[in-house]
């Protein structure tokens, strides 16, 4: 069969137009800020502070990455630390994430509905921090335990009501045809469903990657004593640290030649940042257009 | 196979729902068990029993260093300790990323691992602590039996401070001479360069003289560069203190209820009543109008105090210590030649008082399961020179030197951000064993301490602890008030001063501030009638 | 007797029911064991917003204290105020921004280019992780009278320079737009892979039929993510009381007065407020607040889609 030409009409066209220039012009937008970001952390402390942030580093120093690695084995250690538990978090949880997504897609499924309440009524009420914090310290006994951290990052309500709504999409007779062949639930969905759900499984993956990635909170709260914690927390608290000494009141102990805060704040978000920059490329390809899939189909 | 799943199942779910149950009653466990500890401890007599090694954990704020030094050092210490007591320390940090909130989670979680804990009444919330059953009460058997060389060297009036209900909460840290009395930093050559007597602020009013003289002569150069954010009531209080005998009474929040120095149990509030408030919200706008801040100070958060050290702004407002150890020091390098001086709130009327001794106190957690030990390695760390200097200095030779001049040094090197120990033992020290750091001004330091020494008075109130929690929901909305309108007062962004101080007033009025005023001047008045 | 047959009959066929879904059950077992674990085993912690919370006596041992702890939300008289701001600026930020999210969506579709359609998404996508601090750093720069860029363009151009940090009627535009800026392009990444999903032989089909761009979008592209768009809709209204606190506390502050009538929001008062007093109670009754209320909107909104069609509702 000859390949389907795709005419180009007027209104393509213009849609066309239209699509490049605002993607363009929004795309822009959301750059320049970042370069501003990379710019300031070249920038020495105090001519940010006088003339604020430009496009360019004013009186280029590098003395904000001199001190966010002052620790470099640490440095590299929260790197790994992070790095292992979003390539576990990402798998683990996309894969329970996809589970349970499947089980509430079936609308066979008696228990459907009173399971989505109780996923989504999770996400209105909570414990409260000191609750949480005591739960876990004191009942689950995670003080200090990287599973404090982990752990709750797995499951996600957003993630899971997410990954169902994508599996709509999938026709109801995959399903109903598996089960005539005579494979279990669990079969289907491995066999079945989950190959068919890639631009489901990246984007929730991605989420789910950059949960992992981005998390500090917990960290914060659970991992008082631990040699490498996760990145973000270990860069947030390089920068606290320095504006704690500079200013608050314990300063007054504690003699420390000064320490620049504004563009500390930017090197560490350029470190947490830059890794992530490289893996969206690797993440893109599996949003493939509708458009391409059916052309080697035909 | 599904009967026995589900039966496993069932008995999970049972498991986990007990557990939960059961460990509601946990806290109450543990106050038995602490209150049996102290009741035997108070029966045994002199002769200390040390057969048993013991672990004892300190809680400390500060961020965990990760260069090794306090390891090593710690491990020093530790012989020493085990060869004395018997006994092991190590330190649990609270690091500096949202501390309050993880120091008080460490304290409400009952954490039965933490021993000492370092406390302050006026920035780490000591008395409501007390309050929420944090601490263990020190017995006077206990502190004599388990700290001996501390019981004796701290005089009665001084423990009476850390007196509650006829229980002593926490040991003060009441040999060690700081001042923490705010004021403004100003540069001396820039002073000198008006017609300021001997080129010196000595009056509040002086400083419009000075910051005029920065507009004048050095262009691009901010008078005062201050983060609003960061400094939400400005110069008022330094205002008030400077032209009143007002001193705020420490503890009751929001920080705008004071007392006259001639009358001590009498609450009033130079914020709500009186005309010198409107005169210092109208200076602050007369100074704002002129441009001695940025005209956006209300959400700047710049680092101001690198600014000064760059020569872009020409003061900056902090307390006596930060000037003797910090800027003064830091300006002598930075911008030699600039002669940094300190002009205190209080200067001119000589309206000031010394430091609290409770800047730093030690208490015991009411979770520990060794406080006489606790104790043991506290009396120790305070009062035993070698122990000290590990503690608080590291190890000689690698850490720190003293010099011929008796003053302490670092060996060549040595990086300040890089190598610092990082033990933060703010909750005991004692000027014996303090020498003068080689890079601090100690001229200046000597100076001030005696100028303050002479003309200082002494916070009236030390024993008055206030209990809001009849009123703790006014105290919030007259600190939602306070905290939300003060930094307009302050930076001159409010209009007009008279109506503004005027509705700033009727906010504080209809929010309850007369039900908190009325409810701390009760609780004033039956501490006047208790010690009567 | 047939009355017995009835209820053996009944519990039968229930037993039945979980027998034959056993295997969908198991498979659901991972997410109810994780939220009883992490979500509702700790949940009756909430009580501590009832309680004048003593840290040697535990939650469940202090003392009650009944509704004391919420006192402090309306004595400033302000909650009102507050409950109006977080309100709007959320029906703002989820329908706005779902709309742009959608839109951008759309357009990307329809680029062509693929070197231009990645590198374009990548770049959309950055804003996300500048972290609120940053953001808040980088709009004082761009803000401020003194040296801001705005107002410097301005004062080049001739003109009297505006003052921003002065004047509440710009923010509330100021804030929205700062949320668009850092949510679009993350959040249109979910309408971009549904779009992925949709079965190309339509998308053809409707070309072989003669359908321009425009038909194309209306008739195929907007229906098809009418679920996705109701759904991440529904699950934002529970947390419609919720601010995101970075953003407001980094962009405005909580120190400037004359902004604060439009800009504050429940949570940067209960952290105004609770700065000196540190009050695990009185934050757990804030939060119970903005619980309580997200939960029955978000019944209400979930019940009105059910009835026009029970497919779209969450549950």
């Amino acid at each position: 069969m000859a390949t389907v030409r795709i005419q180009k009409d007027t209104s393509s066209k213009v849609i066309a137009v239209i699509a490049y220039l605002f993607v363009s012009i929004f795309a822009v937008l959301c750059l320049i800020p970042f370069i501003m970001m990379i710019s300031a952390s070249f920038s020495s402390e105090t001519a940010i502070m006088q003339a604020g942030i430009g496009l360019l580093p004013k009186e280029p120093s590098v003395e904000a990455y001199r001190i966010a690695f002052l620790s470099p084995k640490y440095l590299a250690g929260s790197y790994i630390v992070t790095i292992l538990m979003t390539c576990f978090g990402t798998g683990i949880g996309l894969f329970l994430i996809g589970m349970t997504g499947y089980v509430l897609y079936r609308k066979d499924f008696f228990l459907r509905n009173k399971i989505a309440f109780y996923i989504y009524f999770t996400t209105l009420f909570s414990a409260g921090l000191a609750p949480t914090y005591l739960w876990m310290i004191k009942y689950l006994g995670l003080k200090n335990n990287y599973l404090a951290v982990f752990l709750p990052l797995l499951m996600n309500p957003w993630l899971i009501f997410l990954m169902r709504n994508f599996m709509k999409s999938i026709p109801y007779e995959i399903t109903e045809s598996g089960k005539i062949d005579g494979a279990g639930d669990f079969r289907i969905f491995v066999s079945l469903i989950l190959p068919m759900l890639k631009p489901a499984l990246a984007t929730v993956g991605l989420f789910l990657a950059l949960g992992y990635w981005n998390e500090w909170y917990n960290s914060m709260l659970y991992l008082q004593n631990v040699d490498f914690v996760p990145l973000q927390y270990y860069l947030y608290n390089i920068v606290n640290k320095a504006a704690a000494l500079n200013q608050s009141v314990a300063g007054a102990n504690v003699t420390v030649g000064h320490l620049p805060t504004q563009t500390l704040k930017m090197a560490t978000a350029v470190l947490t940042t830059g890794p992530i920059i490289f893996l969206y490329p690797f993440v893109q390809k599996y949003f493939i257009s509708g458009i391409t899939v059916g052309a080697v189909k035909g | 196979m599904k009967n026995s799943f589900q039966r496993g199942l069932a008995l999970f779910l049972t498991t986990i729902i007990i557990l939960s149950l059961a460990s509601c009653g946990g806290g109450d466990a543990v106050s038995k068990i602490s209150s049996k500890v102290a009741a035997k401890s108070s029966e045994t007599d002199k002769k200390i029993d040390t057969s048993e090694h013991k672990k004892i954990v300190f809680l400390v704020l500060g961020d965990k260093p990760t260069n090794g030094r306090m390891e090593a050092s710690m491990a020093k210490e530790n012989k020493l300790l085990t060869q004395k007591i018997n006994t092991e320390l190590s330190l649990q940090f609270i690091e500096w990323a949202d501390w309050q909130a993880k120091y008080q989670l460490a304290l409400a979680s009952g954490d039965s691992s933490i021993d000492l804990v370092g406390t302050a009444t006026d920035w780490l919330y000591a008395w409501p602590l007390v309050r929420k059953g944090a601490f263990l009460p020190l017995s006077e058997d206990m502190l004599s039996t388990y700290a001996p060389q501390t019981w004796k060297s701290v005089p009665k009036e001084d423990w009476e401070e850390c007196t509650s209900e006829g229980k002593i909460w926490f040991i003060p840290e009441d040999q060690y001479t700081q001042w923490t009395n705010h004021g403004m930093f100003y540069r001396g050559d820039w002073a000198k360069e008006t017609n300021l007597s001997n080129g010196k602020v000595t009056r509040f009013e002086d400083l419009e003289t000075y910051f005029d003289g920065i507009l004048k002569n050095h262009q691009g150069v901010i008078p005062w560069d201050v983060s609003g954010p960061n400094n939400l009531w400005g110069l008022l209080p330094g205002y008030l203190e400077s032209h009143t005998q007002d001193i705020v009474i420490l503890g009751v929040d929001p920080a705008i209820f004071y007392y006259d120095r001639s009358d001590p149990y009498k609450v009033i509030s130079p914020f709500m009543d009186g005309q010198e408030f409107v005169d210092a919200v109208k200076l602050m706008k007369k100074w704002g109008d002129k441009g001695f801040w940025r005209s956006d100070v209300l959400n700047y958060q710049g680092d101001t105090r690198s600014l000064m050290y760059a020569g872009k702004s020409g003061a900056d407002q902090h307390h006596t210590q930060t000037f003797v150890t910090t800027t003064r020091p830091q300006m002598n390098a930075k911008q030699p030649g600039s002669d940094l001086q300190f002009y205190y709130w209080g200067e001119e009327n000589k309206n000031v008082n010394r430091d609290l001794i409770t800047h730093g106190a030690l208490a015991i957690s009411a979770s520990s399961r060794n406080p006489e030990r606790a104790l043991m390695v506290y009396d120790l760390i305070r009062n035993d020179k070698q122990i000290y200097m590990l503690h608080n200095f590291g190890i000689e030779g690698k850490d720190y030197l003293i010099n011929k001049d008796g003053t302490l040094g670092h060996p060549k090197g040595y990086d300040e951000t890089k190598d610092a120990l990082g033990t933060n033992f703010w909750y005991g020290r004692i000027d014996k064993f303090e020498p003068d750091h080689d890079n601090w001004d100690n001229a200046a330091k000597k100076q001030i301490f005696e100028e303050l020494d002479k003309v200082a008075g002494k916070y009236a109130l030390s024993k008055f602890v206030f209990d809001p929690t009849k009123v703790s929901a006014e105290i919030a909305a007259l600190t939602d008030i306070c905290n939300s309108q003060m930094p307009s007062l302050a930076y001159g962004k409010a209009g007009d001063p008279v109506q503004a101080v005027a509705k700033f007033r009727e906010a504080l009025k209809s929010a309850g501030y007369e039900k908190v005023k009325t409810e701390v001047q009760d609780q004033l008045n039956k501490l006047k009638s208790s010690q009567s | 007797m047939t009355y017995q047959t009835n209820q053996s009959l009944k519990a039968k066929s229930k037993w039945k029911k979980w027998r034959d879904s056993r295997t969908l059950i198991l498979m659901s077992l991972p997410a109810v064991l994780f939220f009883l674990i992490f979500c509702y085993l700790p949940m009756p912690g909430a009580y501590i917003a009832f309680t004048d919370f003593n840290y040697q006596k535990g939650i469940f041992k202090s003392r009650f204290v009944g509704f004391d702890n919420f006192r402090f939300l309306w004595q400033s008289g302000k909650l009102w105020m507050l409950t109006r701001n977080t309100v709007l600026y959320n029906l703002v930020f989820i329908f706005l921004g779902n709309f742009l999210q959608v839109f951008i969506a759309i357009l990307l579709n329809e680029v062509r280019l693929k070197w231009f359609k990645k590198l374009s998404q990548s770049f959309m996508f950055l804003p996300y992780f500048i972290s609120a601090v940053l953001v808040g750093l980088i709009s004082y720069d761009i803000l401020n009278y003194d040296y801001g860029f705005i107002p410097a363009l301005v004062r080049y151009l001739g003109g009297t320079p505006p003052k921003f940090y002065s004047n509440p009627n710009a923010w509330p535009i100021i804030i929205v737009l700062v949320n668009l800026w850092q949510t679009t392009g993350y959040g249109s990444i979910v309408y971009f892979a549904t779009i992925c999903g949709i079965d190309p032989t339509l998308m053809e089909a409707s070309e072989i039929d003669g359908a321009n761009g425009f038909q194309r979008i209306r008739y195929i592209l907007l229906p098809s993510l009418k679920p996705t768009v109701i759904i991440l809709i529904l699950f934002s209204i529970g947390g419609i009381l919720k601010g995101n606190f970075g953003l407001f506390y980094n962009l405005v502050g909580s120190s400037n007065a004359a902004l604060l009538p439009v800009t504050d929001i429940i949570e940067t008062y209960v952290y105004r407020t609770l700065i000196n007093q540190f009050n695990f109670s009185f934050s757990a009754a804030a939060g119970l607040y903005q619980s309580v209320f997200g939960f029955i909107l978000v019944m209400v909104a979930n019940g009105m889609v059910r009835r026009i069609d029970s497919d779209y509702a969450l549950f």
